[in-house]
């Protein structure tokens, strides 16, 4: 570490233009402070800038439009934080870190939170949307036509300009040929020397109205929709663009009660604000629910259930065993394919290189399926090769054998390509230099190389085992968790605590996304933890140059 | 080949011994390439031998084709919308592992070169973001680009911009930790002098730092090109028209059809997404296995 | 120095931006004037197959009717995305899928209920109303049904097995004679398959629910790891591995079909979709009922039902509606599908317009005849993984009585 002379305060130092401010930057960076501001450097910071400000502008205007005021502010604030970051000389390493970050905000972080807040709701199919929306869909659905009555065929029609005028419909009963008009405030006769009626019994033109054709009609759907004549019975209701049906939502939602009532069982179902949806007294409840806060109650039960909490260490084990063979493997394999091929007396390396990658450059769900097959036990390669009769994804350590072999295939292309970029990146004189003092090519290997690689690959051996530990398609596509026990067909052998414990919330009746968020969240403190720890040992491979 | 590390083993070389020498040295290298190369391409054969059969099943009882016939890629340019999906993910992937690298090199540098509070923090946030499950926070994706499409259809659904931002919310992910390892490795000093010698702190990345990690951001880059042309899960919900299709998405259609599966097609698109990945390894290669390193280093 | 560098920038860029967006600002009402100028637009989700069987016929709609069709693919977990897409209200107008979704789109409030004409409703076949049919209403408009049959090879078994044991016999046979490896494909895996196995788990005497007092299948009647469903897997466990050896786990969804195609087995249970390969890889083929255990109760396959949706939250809601109980009812869109994939149409008008080409097409309803329609509860959605965990084991080997009993604990404790 170089040590600078200059402390905070301290004035011109280099060829500099302008006093050097304070605080920031520190120490050994000082320096960069002075340097002249360059031609190049000043046209692209003008060009981003007004990439910045241009893209503000264009994105202000539909916020406006939608009166979206939140959005607006945060992007007034955005913009004039990156020019206020960019056009000071403080905060540095922000002016590297921001342009990520902010991606990394609005598509990760932001998913992420949203995601882990719905662990406190007991947000799954069934209760997604809001009570209104389930007292909507409950009303909706229990619309009947009413026995006996008039099918109409149907002319969507206004009372001038086609695509602003108030609608009407035009209603011609095939029965009576009697022929009517509706809209909010009721039907009304229409005479028939008034109206021309197609053979197929639909309006075609009427006087004083514009009828619509499709097109016109399909632009205004929404009020098409939204349009009930009323009639003594119940309401004339559009079924698309060319019938009407006179029906009658038979439940109906009474807010004096807080409840659902049927007007034909004359049953009520009243709102049961904890578990969001209608119970009835018989204990029925709608199917129809909405979303509500459930506190920490998907939490406890993942602890509380004893068909989540029982089988959870064995398959933690197991979970770690595989995060860390998977990675382990691959690393190892990678490594030594790529210290074999890293000579410069190898001809033909980039043939070999490219036919490396390949198994990576496929797409892996097609692979995994392939290697599935493989493992058949009457018809898969691996056994008809060895003439083996193997049940391999039927016992318990042969599935996990085959599992940590299908993630080797699969993984070590990727090991391999940055063990051979890092190799590259070691400086040849010291292993050079070492070579020429008698060390073996072993020594060498475990004195310069390995430890080289290994500050440049911790980072991501660490990162890598963070991904497996959650790999769930490895599992789903090729063994999907299983064998599983004769008497337990919830938790199988090669299950990661990922499979199995959406296998508990997705396999149920209906998805339960809070439980599965809940789930995760226990998951990801485990991953979380270990990851940390193993973090802090990087420190000091770290500052092996520092 | 000879270069200046062999020189003096050649010397010392004595011709009798050259060939159990040259297997020491050379020969067993080939011995390890070839058995990995054999590792690598014996499942793929199977998927050869599916693109060829025109039954088109993905059965591993038969590892060498039953029929040759080019049906299956012919079905797959005449059938469907291969080449909308092809050029869709050269594009998205060609730009989006572009952007990605920038983004997450800009980071690594700040990571590995500067000292800041919260330096560890983020890194290891960083991390951690990347574990929890992405296919729980596709509601959450809904969400938030169903208000995206409302405002700016150019950038919402269905469009490759769209699913461009949603991708570089992960740019700095595992990228940005595998470039701070390199950056890690590169000397200090090298730095340090130039800033002496007073070059601004761009200057100092782009002229000196970003040259020094060729090989690495050749890496980087293949890999999130691989990443790109093969994520499935978001792209599958992002696309859905026909034509805004990626090769992962459009491909997958072909085998999820209930029950009944045109293997035959797939496999052929398989082979045939393989193909830009190559070329773009065929393109980086040179980066990859470039002397620069080592001539920057000495300098 | 600084702030005039600032101050330079600052300018320059916002220079750079008002030329950027008065070009912006020039395009953008111009292009929500075009949109306005044609008639509104429905959006069609289906998977794959039928997208592109869809889509000639969408786009002739669009045409006679001046507004904008797209049909588009979902190529994975079209149920799902389109729940969570409905919700968020980035879902489109028309979904087409099976009638099974039905319970959780309706729970979901994701699909309204559509109103058939009486007329409309009687050119349907029976079945696919009644599949269609959840809680006293009907939620989509049918177009196919499907249901497994058995399909054999007539050279290698010219006649069709009247009971699983004489199926079982002839293949043996087969087998000894090496004229096949394998006795029967039916395909299992190593997790099962409720959806093949269910013929025979209804021979065996079977039931996954009861049927409640309005004709609807009752959640609260769980056949599973009742007496009759251990009686049913003791009659198939004999068949199994550690049995004739007649069901495998080895059989799998992506071999079974390529088996039979390259005859190595006589047998294979499966449906409409598999006649395609069969008739590409020259087999003579013929195709009967799945057989039932002797003496023992029919065995009934499920009915599946294909069927269009109109979306609760669709933008578009007349026009979707329009289109869906209008134009799919029309026998020579069902006519088109069917030519896309070669399932049997829902509207009688069209079936008889197809069987004459396609005798199979006969054939496979006869199969059909006596089965059962998939209950489209949300309840079902509990069955389908413990039920074909439960096959596989019991296939493997694995006691029936206990591990059908564990499969009927887990079902109940995760319905509702």
């Amino acid at each position: 570490m170089s040590t600078s002379p200059s402390g905070p305060g301290s004035a011109t130092q280099a060829p500099g233009r302008e006093p050097v401010r304070r605080g920031l930057p520190r120490i050994s960076r000082s320096a960069r402070n002075h340097a002249p501001i360059t031609a190049t450097g000043l046209v692209v910071k003008v060009i981003l800038l007004g990439l910045v400000v241009g893209i503000a502008i264009w994105a202000a205007f539909p916020l406006i439009e939608a009166e979206h005021w939140v959005g607006l502010g945060i992007l007034a604030v955005t913009t004039a934080g990156l020019f206020y970051l960019y056009l000071s000389r403080r905060h540095i390493p922000a002016k590297y870190l921001v342009p990520g970050t902010l991606f990394l905000l609005a598509f990760q972080v932001f998913p992420v939170l949203y995601t882990a807040s719905t662990a406190f709701t007991n947000f799954g199919d069934g209760h997604r949307g809001s009570k209104d929306d389930a007292i909507v869909a409950i009303q909706t659905a229990s619309v009947k036509q009413i026995p006996g009555s008039a099918e109409y065929s149907l002319s969507v029609a206004t009372k001038g300009d086609p695509a602003t005028g108030p609608l009407v419909f035009l209603l011609s009963d095939p029965k009576t040929k009697e022929v009517s008009a509706g809209d909010a405030g009721g039907l009304r006769r229409i005479d028939a020397s008034q109206v021309t009626v197609s053979p197929t019994g639909k309006v075609t033109a009427a006087d004083g109205y514009t009828v619509l054709n499709f097109g016109q009609a399909s632009v205004r759907s929404k009020e098409i929709t939204d349009l009930v004549v009323p009639t003594s019975g119940g309401a004339v209701r559009s079924n698309g663009l060319s019938r009407a049906y006179e029906g009658k939502a038979v439940r109906a939602y009474d807010a004096g009660c807080d409840c659902i009532k049927d007007s034909e069982s004359g049953k009520t179902w009243t709102a049961d604000e904890k578990a969001g949806s209608f119970v009835a007294a018989d204990g029925e409840r709608l199917t129809q629910g909405w979303q509500v806060n459930v506190g920490l109650k998907n939490f406890s039960r993942v602890l509380t259930d004893p068909k989540i909490s029982g089988p959870f260490f064995g398959t933690l084990a197991w979970n770690f065993a595989f995060a860390i063979g998977s990675t382990g493997l691959t690393f190892l394999l990678g490594m030594a394919i790529a210290l074999a091929l890293h000579s410069p007396r190898m001809k033909g390396t980039n043939l070999y290189r490219v036919l490396l990658i390949l198994p990576y450059a496929m797409p892996s769900f097609a692979m995994l399926l392939v290697w599935r097959d493989m493992f058949n036990t009457d018809f898969g390669l691996v056994n008809n090769l060895f003439g083996l009769g193997v049940d391999w994804f039927g016992q318990t350590w042969s599935a996990r054998l085959a599992v940590l072999l299908v993630q080797l295939w699969l993984g070590y292309p990727y090991m391999f390509l940055v063990a051979t970029g890092a190799l590259q990146a070691i400086p040849g004189e010291l292993t050079e230099a070492t070579s020429v003092d008698g060390a073996t090519p072993w020594q060498s290997f475990r004195a310069v190389t390995l430890p080289l690689l290994l500050v440049a690959l911790s980072p991501l051996l660490i990162a890598s085992f963070a991904y497996n530990f959650n790999n769930a398609n490895a599992i789903l596509l090729t063994t999907e968790g299983g064998p599983f026990a004769p008497d337990n067909p919830t938790n199988g052998a090669t299950d990661l605590l990922i499979t199995y414990t959406y296998r508990l919330a997705f396999g149920a009746q209906g998805a339960e996304y809070g439980m599965a968020a809940a789930v995760s969240i226990f998951i990801f403190a485990i991953v979380a933890t270990v990851s940390a720890i193993s973090f802090s040992r990087t420190r000091k491979q770290e500052e092996v140059y520092s | 080949m000879t270069t200046y590390a062999d020189a003096p083993v050649a010397n010392r070389n004595s011709a009798g011994k050259s060939r159990s020498r040259w297997f020491a040295q050379v020969g067993w290298r080939h011995l390890v390439g070839v058995l990995a190369v054999a590792f690598s391409l014996f499942p793929i054969l199977f998927v050869i031998s599916a693109a060829l059969n025109p039954l088109g099943t993905l059965s591993s009882t038969e590892l060498l084709p039953t029929g040759a016939s080019v049906e299956n890629f012919s079905n797959l340019f005449q059938k469907t919308a291969f080449a909308h999906w092809f050029l869709n993910s050269l594009l998205l992937a060609g730009v989006a592992s572009f952007a990605s690298i920038f983004l997450s090199s800009l980071a690594a540098y700040a990571f590995s070169r500067m000292r800041f509070a919260g330096r560890r923090v983020g890194l290891l946030t960083l991390l951690l973001i990347q574990m929890f499950p992405q296919f729980l926070a596709i509601v959450a994706i809904f969400l938030i680009f169903t208000t995206i499409t409302d405002l700016y259809p150019a950038i919402g659904f269905n469009t490759p911009w769209g699913l461009f931002l949603l991708y570089m919310g992960g740019a700095l992910g595992a990228n940005t930790w595998l470039m701070k390892g390199f950056f890690d490795t590169l000397p200090k000093e090298l730095d340090e002098s130039a800033t002496m010698d007073g070059a601004s702190h761009p200057q100092v990345f782009f002229r000196i730092m970003l040259p020094l990690v060729a090989p690495i951001l050749a890496v980087t880059g293949l890999l999130a090109f691989i990443g790109a042309i093969n994520e499935f899960l978001i792209a599958n919900v992002f696309l859905t028209n026909t034509e805004s299709k990626t090769l992962a998405v459009g491909m997958f259609g072909l085998v999820a059809g209930e029950r009944n599966n045109n293997f035959g097609m797939f496999a052929a698109g398989t082979l045939l997404t393989a193909i830009p990945t190559v070329l773009v390894f065929q393109l980086l290669q040179r980066y990859i296995v470039s002397g620069l390193t080592a001539g920057a280093v000495k300098g | 120095m600084r702030i005039r560098t600032a101050g330079v920038v600052a300018v320059l860029g916002l220079a750079l931006a008002a030329s950027g967006c008065g070009n912006s600002g020039s395009d953008k009402p111009a292009a929500k004037e075009s949109a306005k100028a044609t008639g509104g637009k429905l959006v069609i989700w289906a998977d794959d197959k039928r997208t592109a069987a869809l889509k000639p016929f969408a786009e002739e709609f669009g045409k006679e009717n001046g507004v904008t069709v797209e049909v588009q693919a979902v190529s994975k977990d079209l149920q799902t995305n389109f729940v969570t897409a409905s919700q968020q209200g980035s879902g489109p107008d028309v979904v087409v899928g099976a009638h099974d979704w039905i319970g959780n789109l309706v729970q979901n409030g994701a699909i309204d209920p559509v109103q058939l004409a009486a007329e409309q409703k009687s050119a349907f076949n029976e079945v696919a109303v009644k599949a269609v049919t959840f809680n006293g209403q009907l939620y989509g408009v049918p177009y196919a049904t499907e249901n497994v049959a058995l399909i054999r090879n007539t050279e290698l078994a010219p006649e069709a097995p009247k009971t699983i044991e004489e199926l079982v016999q002839t293949g043996k046979k087969l087998k000894a004679e090496k004229k096949a490896s394998e006795i029967l494909c039916l395909q299992s895996g190593q997790n099962g398959d409720a959806y093949h196995i269910y013929p025979l788990y209804t021979s065996g005497g079977g039931y996954l629910f009861g049927t409640a007092a309005n004709g609807d299948y009752d959640p609260k009647d769980l056949g599973v790891g009742k007496p009759e469903s251990i009686a049913a897997f003791q009659k198939i466990a004999k068949l199994g591995e550690k049995g004739e050896g007649a069901l495998k786990r080895s059989i799998t969804g992506e071999n079974s079909i390529a088996t039979f195609t390259s005859k190595k087995c006589a047998f294979l249970v499966s449906g409409p979709w598999a006649i395609a390969d069969a008739k590409k890889a020259n087999i003579k083929y013929d195709i009967s009922p799945v057989p039932g255990f002797a003496g023992g109760k029919e065995a009934q396959p499920f009915v599946g039902v294909q069927a269009f949706y109109v979306a609760a939250k669709a933008k578009n809601k007349a026009l979707a509606q329009e289109f869906v109980t209008n134009y799919v009812t029309k026998p020579e869109l069902a006519v088109a599908l069917y030519k896309a994939e070669p399932r049997p149409p829902a509207l009688t008008a069209a079936f008889d317009q197809v069987k004459g080409e396609d005798p199979d097409l006969a054939k496979f309803q006869e199969a059909g005849k006596n089965g059962q329609v998939l209950p489209a509860i949300p309840a079902m959605a509990a069955i389908w993984d413990p039920f074909g965990k439960a096959e596989a084991a019991i296939i493997g080997g694995a006691d029936p009585a206990k591990t059908i009993t564990a499969a009927g604990k887990t079902i109940a404790g995760q319905i509702k």
